[in-house]
Order: C-alpha cells, then sequence, then structure tokens
C-alpha cells in the first residue's frame, strides 16, 4: 500500500483523516441549513439543492449527497467566477446561473462564497446550488419547451458580485427578484442559501485558524490523491477494451425526433475516455446540454459505477477523460435554449456511459433509471387569493435493477435517484387548490430481468383553482422507456392525460407550453418503470 | 409515605436494579438479562437486591412506592424483525405510501441494493371507500361494504393487529374512529389503532409509518408489561410499575400498551434522564451527555436542565415519529474497527468487532485492531479490568504493529493515530449535532458515562473547545438510576389549518382543550403538575418548523401575536443566521407536556472512602512513555485534586487525565474535569 506522498513534517496519515472528517461534516451541516430553511417547495421539500466545498484551484473538496447531477458541475461555477473576479473579497457573495458561464441551467442559482486564510491567500469556496421555482422567461415554472433560444427561458446571471463591502445589495436582490413571478419564494431562497454558504464559510475559516493552510491544503492535496488511488484500483479491475453506448430521447418538441446520444468509451489500465463526439448535432428545443453539465453527466455516470464509500471529490474523477465537440446536443453553442438538460439529455448521457461500460464490468451496470416528465402548474387559489405554482414531483418513475436485486419502485431518475422527495399529500391539498384522488404503483411498469426493474406510479390529480390554470410539460421518455441492461426489458414509458369536464381525454405531449386546464379537470399520470437487469 | 425506589433497566446483556432506601443509601444489583421473558431476568435481580438488602423479596416489594421500568421489548422486535402480523386499513386510492417511502432512498451512490421490504405487504395494506378533505369535510363517506370487505379478507389473513390509516384524519378523525369500531367488533383479539390517536398530525407518511410501528409492537409490548405486572404484584409489589417511553417521562402501563411505538426509543431515555437528574443536583444546566459505548456513541443535548425532544427517529429502518429524546447516535465506540480504507487513509468505524469476535485483546478469535485495543496498547486501560476479566495486551500490539506497518509508523504511533481520529470524529459528531441545533458546543460541559468514555472525553473535550467534564459515580448503572429521577409526562400536540395563520386566541383554545386532556391521562395522579408550552413555526414556504417555547408568554395580551413572531425570529437567526421579520410566520402544530412530578429521591451523603489513598503507577503513552499515577475512585477522599497525567480507576470505568488536565472529586461523589490547554491543533 503506497502512502500520500506530502511534504514531511507537513502533515500525517492521522491528520488527513482528521481534516476529511471536519469538512464533510461542514458540508454536512450546511445542506442541513439548508434544508431547513429554504422557501419554496422544490427546495425544503423535494430537496433540489446542493453543496460543496471546492478549494482555491476550483477542485471538488467535498460534498453532501443531494442532486448528483449538480454536484460535478460546481466546479465549473467556481472556475467561472474566478475567473471574472480575479479579487475577490472576504464577505464576498457570489452569484450565477449562466449555462454559458458556468452554470448548468437557468434555475439552478449557484451561490459561492471565497474564504480565506486569516489575512492571507484564498484558500476555499463554499458553494450552494438550488433550484429557483421560476427564473422569469416566457413560462412560469423555469421550463419553457417553446424556447428556441435562452432568452425566452429565464433570466441570465453571468458571475455577479452580489455584496458591497460584505452587504447584500438589495438593489440587486429586488433587480433580480422582480424578473421571478414569485419575487417572495426567491428572497426566501436566497436569504437560505446565503445564510447556509456563509456557515460554511465560517466553520472553514475556523479550521483553516486551527491548523493553519499549509497543512490544511497538504492535506486535502493528500484526499484528493487517496480518492483518485480509490477509483483507479477499482477501474483497474475492468475489462479493458472500446465500447459503445447509444441512448435516444423522444424529441426536442420542434420535430427532431429519436435524438442520439453516442459514448464511446475506452477503457485501459485504470483509465477511461468517454467520447461523445458522435453525438447528433444540436436541436432546436431545450434538451441541449450546457459544457458543465455535459461534464457532470459524464461523472455522475462513472460515479455510480464505482463503490458507495469512494469519496466523491476532484481526484476520484482523475481516471475520467471527457471528450465532446461544441455544437451537439451535449455542448450546445451559446444562444442555444438549454433548460432541461439537467434532466434530459442528462440522463441520455448516463444511460448511453453506463450501457457501454456494461460490457466492461457488467456486474456494476444497472438498469436505466426512470426519465423526468415535468409538470407546472399556475392559477389562483380561492381560498388565499393567491396565484400559485405547482410543481409535479410525485408519481416517481422507477428505479433500475441491478446485479443485486430489482430496482426501487417510486425512487426517481438518473440525476437524482432517490434523493427528491414528494411533498405529503395532506400537505399539497392544504397548500393547493388540488386533490390527489389517487397515487399508487403502477403495476407491471418496470423492465423484466433476472431482477425487474422498479415500477412507476400512478396519480390522479384534480385540479380545484378558482378559474382556469395554465400547465406546461417538460420531459421525455413516452417514446422510449428506461433502458434494460444485460438482457433485461426496458421500463413501460410514460403516458399523462388530461380528461377535461366534457371533452376527450388528451394525450399530453412532453414538451407543451400553455395547456389549458378548467376548473375540475383531472390529470391521470402514469410514470415509467425502471429498467430490468440480466436475461428474464 | 415514602418506601424504597427501585429503578429496573434492561440492557442488551444485563438487567441493571437500582434500589434507592428511605435514607437515600444505593444499593445496585445485576442479573443477567432473559431475552425470551425479560421478566424472569427482572425478578432475578430484584431477588440479588433484596439479599443484598437483607430483606425477603416480598418484604422489599410491599414496601416500594415507586418502581421504574425501562424495557427493550418494541425496540427488539422492530430490530428483529419479529412485529406483529399487521393488517393496514387505508383510504382508496393510497395503498403505497408506506412503501413509497415519499420517493426516497438511502445512500445516493448506492445503486446495487435491493429495495427495502415494506413494514406491512401490499396483499395486506387494504384499500376502504372513504375521503376527507384537508379542511376536514368529508369529500367521500365511509363505505361500509368496502370496509366489510376490508375487514374480511384482514380476518381471513389472520393478523395480529390492525392500524387503521386514513388521509387527513388528524384534521377530522370520524371515519377512522367508526373503522376501528369495527375492526374491534370483527376481530375481538386483534391490536387495534388508528392513526388519528397515535399521532394527530398532519403528514400522512409519517402519522402511517408510526401507527403501523404501534401496531407492531402493540401486542408483544402489552402482553409483556401485563404478565410484569402481574409477576410482581404475585410477588408483592402493591403499587403498579411505571414504564419509561422515549421521550424521558414515564406512564402506566395501561398508557405504555396503548402506545407501545412509544417505548421504542426507550433504551437510552433512562441515561439521559439520569443525566437531567445530575444536572438538578449541581451539574449545571448546560450539559452534553457522552455515552460511549461499544460500537456507537450516543449525545444527548440538555439545556437550562432539561433535554430536548425530536420529533422522532427510526428503529430498525421503521420511522417512529413521536416525540423522543434528541439522541444522536455516531457510528464510533470502543469496539469500532480501525484499518485502511480502500484509499489508503486511515478509517476508524463504522464497523464494529461487537462482543463477538471483539477486540484483538479480548482473545475471542478477533485479530483486527479496535479503540479498545489502542486504549490498552496506550496504557490507558487496565489489562486486568479491575479483575474483572483479562485483556490479552500482546494481541491488542500485534494487531496495532499490523495496521503501524501499513501505514509505515511505529506501533505506538499507530496507537497514538486511532486514539486521535476516534476522538476527532466523536468532536465532529457532537459539533454537527450541536450546531445543528443552534448550539455553540464551548458553553457546555462534556457528561461521560459508558465503559470508555472516560478514556476519551477529555481530548474530545479538548478538540471542542469545551473546558469542564463530569464524570458521575454512578456511570455504571447511570440508565437505571435515572429512572429513579423521572416524572409522569404526557405530551399532546394539535395541529393547525395551512391557511389559519397565527391567531393567539385559537392557540389559547388549543393550550385549554390539551391541558384539559393532559390532566385526564394522568388521573390518579395527586402530586404537583406543571404545563410547558411550545408552538412549532415556520415562515410562509418553508416546511420544517422551528420549536419555540411559549411559556411565559400572555396569550390574551393585546401584542401577544408580535410577541410570539418576536420569539420566532430571534430562535431562527440563532439556528440559522437569519430571520425575515418582514415574513408571514405561520403556526403548525401547538404543543403541550404536561408533567406529574414525583418526590425527589433523598440524596445519601458518599460513603467513607474505601480502598487505598495512595496511588498506583503505569507507564502510559503521551507523545512518548511516562509514568503516571493510578489512582483508586473509590479511594479518593472528598474534595480531593488530582493533576493530570493520570488515570483514574474504578471496577466499571477508567479516566485518563491528559497532561494539562485538573481534576477535582467531588462532595456529591463524581468528577470534575477541567480541561486544560484547549488544543488550537489537532496535531
Amino acid at each position: 500500500m503506497t502512502l500520500p506522498d506530502v511534504a514531511p513534517g507537513m502533515t500525517d496519515p492521522i491528520t488527513i483523516a482528521v481534516l476529511q472528517s471536519r469538512l464533510n461534516a461542514i458540508a454536512e451541516e450546511m445542506g442541513e441549513a439548508m434544508l431547513r430553511t429554504s422557501y419554496s417547495q422544490i427546495l425544503n421539500s423535494s430537496r433540489d439543492f446542493s453543496i460543496a466545498i471546492v478549494d482555491a484551484g476550483c477542485r471538488l473538496v467535498a460534498q453532501a449527497d443531494h442532486i448528483p447531477v449538480h454536484v460535478g458541475a460546481m466546479p465549473w461555477a467556481a472556475r467561472a467566477v474566478a475567473e471574472a473576479f480575479p479579487d475577490p473579497a472576504p464577505g464576498d457573495v457570489f452569484l450565477l446561473n449562466d449555462p454559458y458561464h458556468g452554470g448548468s441551467h437557468l434555475p439552478d442559482l449557484t451561490a459561492l462564497m471565497p474564504v480565506f486564510a486569516a489575512g492571507g491567500a484564498l484558500q476555499f469556496w463554499s458553494v450552494v446550488r438550488a433550484h429557483q421555482s421560476d427564473i422569469g422567461g416566457s413560462t412560469h415554472g423555469g421550463y419553457n419547451p417553446g424556447a428556441t433560444d435562452i432568452w425566452q427561458e429565464g433570466l441570465r446571471v453571468p458571475p455577479i458580485r452580489l455584496t458591497e463591502n460584505g452587504i447584500v445589495r438589495d438593489d440587486l436582490v429586488g433587480m433580480l427578484a422582480a424578473n421571478t413571478r414569485n419575487a417572495r419564494d426567491f428572497r426566501g431562497d436566497l436569504a437560505a442559501m446565503v445564510g447556509a454558504a456563509r456557515l460554511g464559510t465560517r466553520h472553514l475559516a475556523t479550521v483553516l485558524e486551527e491548523v493553519g493552510a499549509d497543512v490544511l491544503r497538504a492535506s486535502v492535496d493528500a484526499m484528493l490523491d487517496a480518492a483518485e488511488r480509490h477509483a483507479r484500483a477499482i477501474v483497474a479491475t475492468w475489462r479493458d477494451g472500446a465500447y459503445d453506448g447509444v441512448a435516444r430521447l423522444d424529441d426536442d418538441g420542434h420535430g427532431a425526433l429519436d435524438i442520439a446520444i453516442r459514448a464511446r468509451v475506452t477503457v485501459a489500465g485504470s483509465d477511461v475516455t468517454v467520447d461523445l463526439t458522435g453525438s447528433d448535432p444540436q436541436v432546436a428545443g431545450f434538451v441541449n446540454s450546457s459544457h458543465a453539465n455535459m461534464q457532470s453527466a459524464v461523472a455522475m455516470a462513472f460515479a455510480y459505477l464505482l463503490d458507495p464509500d469512494c469519496a466523491r471529490n476532484d481526484g476520484a474523477f482523475r481516471p475520467l477523460r471527457v471528450l465532446a465537440r461544441i455544437g451537439t446536443v451535449v455542448w450546445a453553442r451559446e444562444g442555444a435554449p438549454v433548460t432541461l438538460c439537467t434532466s434530459h439529455c442528462s440522463n441520455e448521457i448516463v444511460e448511453a456511459v453506463i450501457a457501454a461500460l456494461s460490457g466492461a464490468c457488467p456486474d456494476r451496470a444497472m438498469g436505466g433509471w426512470g426519465r423526468r416528465f415535468r409538470l407546472a402548474l399556475t392559477g389562483q387559489d380561492a381560498r388565499t387569493g393567491r396565484r400559485f405554482i405547482w410543481h409535479l414531483f410525485h408519481a416517481r418513475p422507477g428505479g433500475g435493477a441491478s446485479s443485486a436485486g430489482a430496482g426501487w419502485p417510486a425512487a426517481g431518475e438518473w440525476h437524482s435517484v432517490g434523493g427528491i422527495k414528494f411533498a405529503s399529500v395532506e400537505v399539497t391539498e392544504a397548500r393547493f387548490p388540488l386533490v390527489l384522488e389517487h397515487h399508487e404503483f403502477r403495476a407491471g411498469s418496470g423492465g423484466a430481468g433476472r431482477h425487474c426493474g422498479g415500477d412507476g406510479a400512478e396519480l390522479v390529480l384534480r385540479v380545484e383553482a378558482e378559474g382556469v390554470c395554465v400547465a406546461n410539460t417538460a420531459g421525455d421518455g413516452v417514446r422510449h422507456g428506461a433502458r434494460g441492461i444485460g438482457g433485461g426489458a426496458d421500463g413501460l414509458p410514460h403516458r399523462y392525460t388530461l380528461d377535461v369536464p366534457g371533452a376527450a381525454p388528451q394525450v399530453l405531449r412532453t414538451k407543451q407550453p400553455g395547456i389549458v386546464v378548467p376548473p375540475g379537470s383531472r390529470f391521470r399520470i402514469a410514470s415509467g418503470g425502471g429498467g430490468g437487469w440480466g436475461e428474464p | 409515605m415514602t418506601g424504597y425506589a427501585i429503578g429496573i433497566d434492561v440492557g442488551g446483556t444485563f438487567t441493571d436494579v437500582v434500589v434507592c432506601a428511605p435514607d437515600g443509601t444505593i444499593t445496585v444489583a445485576k442479573a443477567a438479562t432473559t431475552p425470551a421473558d425479560q421478566s424472569e431476568g427482572v425478578l432475578e435481580g430484584l431477588r440479588l437486591a433484596a439479599a443484598q438488602l437483607g430483606l425477603a423479596l416480598p418484604v422489599l416489594l410491599a414496601a416500594t412506592t415507586r418502581m421504574v421500568h425501562g424495557t427493550t421489548v418494541a425496540t427488539n422486535a422492530l430490530l428483529e424483525g419479529k412485529g406483529a402480523r399487521v393488517g393496514m386499513l387505508t383510504t382508496l386510492g393510497h395503498r403505497d405510501i408506506i412503501e413509497m417511502r415519499e420517493g426516497l432512498k438511502p445512500d445516493r451512490y448506492d445503486l446495487r441494493v435491493p429495495p427495502q421490504m415494506p413494514m406491512v405487504p401490499r396483499a395486506l395494506r387494504l384499500p376502504v371507500r372513504e375521503r376527507m378533505r384537508a379542511d376536514g369535510s368529508v369529500e367521500a363517506p365511509l363505505d361500509e361494504a368496502s370496509l366489510h370487505e376490508a375487514l374480511e379478507a384482514l380476518a381471513a389473513a389472520d393478523v395480529r393487529s390492525v392500524a387503521i390509516c386514513f388521509l387527513h384524519a388528524w384534521r377530522n378523525p370520524a371515519h377512522e374512529r367508526s373503522a376501528a369500531e369495527a375492526a374491534r367488533r370483527r376481530l375481538p383479539d386483534a391490536y387495534v389503532t388508528a392513526s388519528s390517536d397515535v399521532l394527530p398530525e398532519i403528514k400522512e407518511y409519517e402519522r402511517f409509518c408510526t401507527t403501523v410501528a404501534n401496531a407492531m409492537v402493540g401486542p408483544v409490548v402489552q402482553f409483556y408489561l401485563a404478565r410484569l405486572a402481574e409477576v410482581l404484584s404475585e410477588a408483592g409489589l402493591a403499587r403498579p410499575p411505571l414504564i419509561i417511553l422515549s421521550h424521558g417521562g414515564v406512564a402506566t402501563v395501561e398508557e405504555a400498551g396503548r402506545l407501545a411505538a412509544g417505548t421504542a426509543l426507550s433504551g437510552p431515555a433512562g441515561g439521559v434522564a439520569a443525566a437531567a437528574a445530575l444536572s438538578r443536583l449541581g451539574a449545571g444546566t448546560e450539559l452534553v451527555a457522552f455515552d460511549m459505548g461499544g460500537t456507537s456513541t450516543d449525545i444527548a443535548l440538555l439545556r437550562g436542565g432539561a433535554a430536548a425532544l425530536s420529533d422522532g427517529r427510526g428503529v430498525g429502518g421503521v420511522r417512529i415519529a413521536l416525540p423522543s429524546l434528541d439522541i444522536v447516535s455516531l457510528g464510533a465506540g470502543g469496539g469500532s474497527i480501525a484499518d485502511i480504507g480502500p484509499s489508503g487513509l486511515l478509517r476508524v468505524g463504522p464497523a464494529s468487532a461487537g462482543a463477538v469476535p471483539g477486540p484483538a485483546c479480548y482473545g475471542r478469535g478477533g485479530s483486527l485492531a479496535t479503540v479498545t485495543d489502542a486504549d490498552l496498547v496506550l496504557g490507558y486501560l487496565d489489562p486486568t479490568l479491575g479483575g474483572a476479566l483479562a485483556l490479552d495486551p500482546a494481541a491488542a500490539r500485534a494487531a496495532l504493529a499490523r495496521l503501524g506497518a501499513e501505514l509505515g509508523m511505529g506501533v505506538m504511533e499507530a496507537a497514538a493515530g486511532v486514539h486521535r481520529l476516534v476522538n476527532a470524529r466523536m468532536a465532529d459528531g457532537v459539533r454537527v449535532a450541536t450546531v445543528r441545533r443552534g448550539v455553540d458546543p464551548r458553553g457546555f460541559a462534556l457528561l461521560a458515562f459508558g465503559g470508555a468514555a472516560g478514556l476519551h472525553v477529555g481530548a474530545v473535550a479538548a478538540e471542542l473547545g469545551v473546558r469542564r467534564v463530569l464524570v458521575p459515580v454512578q456511570a455504571s448503572v447511570l440508565s437505571a438510576w435515572g429512572m429513579l429521577n423521572t416524572d409522569l409526562t404526557v405530551h399532546l400536540a394539535r395541529s393547525f389549518a395551512e391557511a389559519g395563520g397565527l391567531d393567539p386566541a385559537a392557540l389559547a383554545r388549543a393550550y385549554a382543550a390539551m391541558e384539559q386532556e393532559g390532566r385526564a391521562r394522568l388521573a390518579g395522579f395527586e402530586g404537583p403538575t406543571t404545563t410547558a408550552r411550545s408552538a412549532d413555526l415556520r415562515y410562509g414556504e418553508q416546511v420544517f418548523e422551528v420549536s419555540v417555547p411559549l411559556d411565559g408568554l400572555d396569550l390574551d395580551a393585546a401584542d401577544a401575536r408580535a410577541q410570539i413572531e418576536a420569539r420566532f425570529h430571534a430562535r431562527h437567526e440563532a439556528l440559522f443566521t437569519y430571520a425575515l421579520p418582514d415574513q408571514d410566520v405561520v403556526l403548525s402544530n401547538a404543543r403541550l407536556a404536561v408533567t406529574g412530578h414525583l418526590p425527589p429521591l433523598p440524596n445519601a451523603a458518599p460513603g467513607a472512602p474505601s480502598g487505598s489513598a495512595r496511588p498506583g503507577s503505569r507507564r502510559v503513552w503521551l507523545d512518548g512513555w511516562r509514568d503516571v499515577p493510578v489512582w483508586d475512585l473509590a479511594a479518593l477522599a472528598p474534595g480531593q485534586a488530582l493533576t493530570g497525567p493520570a488515570l483514574i480507576q474504578s471496577a466499571t470505568t477508567s479516566v485518563l487525565l491528559r497532561l494539562t488536565d485538573h481534576a477535582r472529586n467531588d462532595a456529591r461523589g463524581w468528577l470534575e474535569i477541567n480541561i486544560g490547554g484547549i488544543e488550537k491543533t489537532p496535531r
């Protein structure tokens, strides 16, 4: 066993382990603060946020396990801020969401605070990323299936300094809030994000004071090297070779059908190269990926194939090299719409990579997890007189089966894998003019196999708003179900319909804006099952 | 009127019995725990205690005015999956709530793991046609035919318990009550429990899981408690025993049987009750109870002398959302294994050597280095353990030498490294647990108990910046002793409608109703009672509430609402670094604790020093070998001061004073340690 290579006298294996425990505890605590203080349902109930600590070199050092698709993208956000602001000062809060400047998609707002050694140089960034319930643009709820450019998708925030002399600028917050449809939620969530980031800076500063910047830096280097060794030891057990995997999106909502993500994955010793250059060209609709999101999706697929106890920091991803071409669906040119990309085409990137690697490590590859089919509903609640925006998180799709057994029922998609909580039925009915008449498993929807994919779910949702509501959908997976692996069958695809009183049922498309929903209408939602594993 | 008071704690291995005589003297007995029928071990422990007192058992029991019992019957049933076969009646269209787990799966990056088995299989989760709306009005009346059909199916399936779980039943329990009556008629031998009885609060996942848990453990707990009461009564006990619950209060046998799931977390409750009792006896009001066991370390916070409650925890993967003492369990203890992980970094725990094979030094076949082995190699642990058990230092040394070779360091450096890392991990655990609860641990004292705590608590305190550590003399039977220092307590809650705003008058009505109900539950209790009010509040769209004490606040005052809001803003700011004074404050639950105070036990003066007052000596490793004095705890004179480095030993515990620590043997019979030289670096 080789040992961490550090400057003599700087640190030792015990100190490294002690500090790793400490940094993880700080990330965990930041996440807990965020969960308990955030304002909108999408954060405090559905937990669509993530925490990271990255170092001055923008390397991921520690994270709390929240939303996997966020985590690999955080270092890119830190890089964009570091580039735009070479002179961060203590107390600064930076903000960004622009997918063409380090962000993933517009709804994911990221707050970053620098951490300094006492009177010295920049050491860390304390990072909080959270999905906003609205970010402006021409439709409510952040997802605009009609968009053919990013300006129709919402407010772009390239890296900005939100503070002046460590005080949050009310004028800037006011400007941002004015560009969203629910300023109250936005302000509450932003306060929670800044609070959590500040908590992180405070604790990191304490550690720096206790051990000194030199010891902490050397220990961080050793932690990352250790994770690299762990990851390489696993990859070294995979069969060398070049493997191909393809996954297909249904459509882009603007005429392009069966859009292919092609991954050629080469395993050589302990190195893995993922080549996505063969993927289809970028499309008109919002299923294109930003660069940071594409990188994060590949990292996510790789992390799923490692061991659960492998540290997920910069070191663990060093064996991985990603090749992609700008102008393809996985890496769009500036200006293209990308809002759906954290779900789609992220999920297809993951599936293509895992399908390819099922040839190299069949017992590690798992059946496909569900695809996301969102629904955002807005209208007026007669009980409060307030406008509401409701996001569908119920009726989770099924998880993929694995060599260990069946898939988890109603556990979600590749990008969250059981990390998104749906709100209590009772709380939903109390807060929104909605009745969830039926919400149960969708029997038989998981793909068959030696181990079956997890079932999706069925939801019958009655709308009781005052007057007409408007719904938008955003998603994929009514043509292609979650993929089976190693001879397992695909899961059933989604099927959503809307029953308006006195009209024939209408089958909903996955990218459909402006759906008119009169009172008494019922959504009948059937989510897809997970992919099976192995020959039945 | 004062007679004997007896505390009985059934642990995994031993059943501890502590008897407090009318003059305050304490007698301790230990019997082997009898898992098949815990009442046998209880009776044996009582016989041993009576014999020590020179009394016949019936004489002791006849003179006993209070007996408090902690049982692990419910906990074991859940951990071992041996709960009763439960049938569930639930709202049509919603039978999968408990298996859907709110969409969550543990361990985000572990995708090769099969799904958990649901607590009740789908075939026994039967739909009943009925529906309440969110405001408590009836959307669909209870359909007798579907109820009948479901009950027939449960009868055919031979279920032992029925859990009735309807949507919005916390708001309007009418349908659940009718269904419960029908279930009792059709299945007269079954344990029938309804969600609106068990946990009348909004959020169906928590409420249903807790109700199902209650149904799983109800029959076995009821059976056991009835049998225990009968056995004790036959043996001469005049007053039936009281049962300690997860929230640290005690209840009658009947009440504990009705809310059986409320006993599932009672295991560590005695220890926390003891901490509260020690606080009353002068240990200070701000304490972290630090109970270091073999596989885990349990931490609880006491503020103002009172232990905080949480809204429940999981036991054996089953969520129980009843008020429970807020105890955090860290996966590090004396048996935690130290090894090199796949990344090449040293790790300690969460894997544990357990009792078998145990640490290498137990000589039971274990060869992996544990925290206990490190403590032995470092000289901190007496190899004879006060004569109780001989440890094998050579085996411990060999295990640490192997670990050291892998780390490229000597055996002593490796042992010191394990000691340091486990201390750091426990300190991180305490830090997350305390800061998460809005508390800075530096203002607290650590209260150490459990066999291994004394060797680690000083370093943990230093790491946290805590200056004061207490080791009570009762350390080894603290849990049973703590049970003698509890009160009768009932916790009640009322949920408020989402759109209802914050109305002090409605709050006052809720407290009045709860007070009436609470006092009714304590019917027959004649001593003094007190109440404590709190409210769960949040900002508009937040989901998690913050509990805000409302004692001393006049709800009839003109500015009552502003006062409540001000308390909430202050608490939110303390917890999360900010407040939003211009936002709506929403009331979610009002909570009331009604406590019937049992008379305090007499406190005996400590006995005269019994052993040799002159210390022995041992070589221990503290950044190098040195000879340190070894004191016998029982031999210390009241008020005697000690200076580190030193070891203090008793039959059941050892305490390490580090170089800069000072200790005093308190007149009340506990060791008070001042942590010197709070370390700035973990080096």
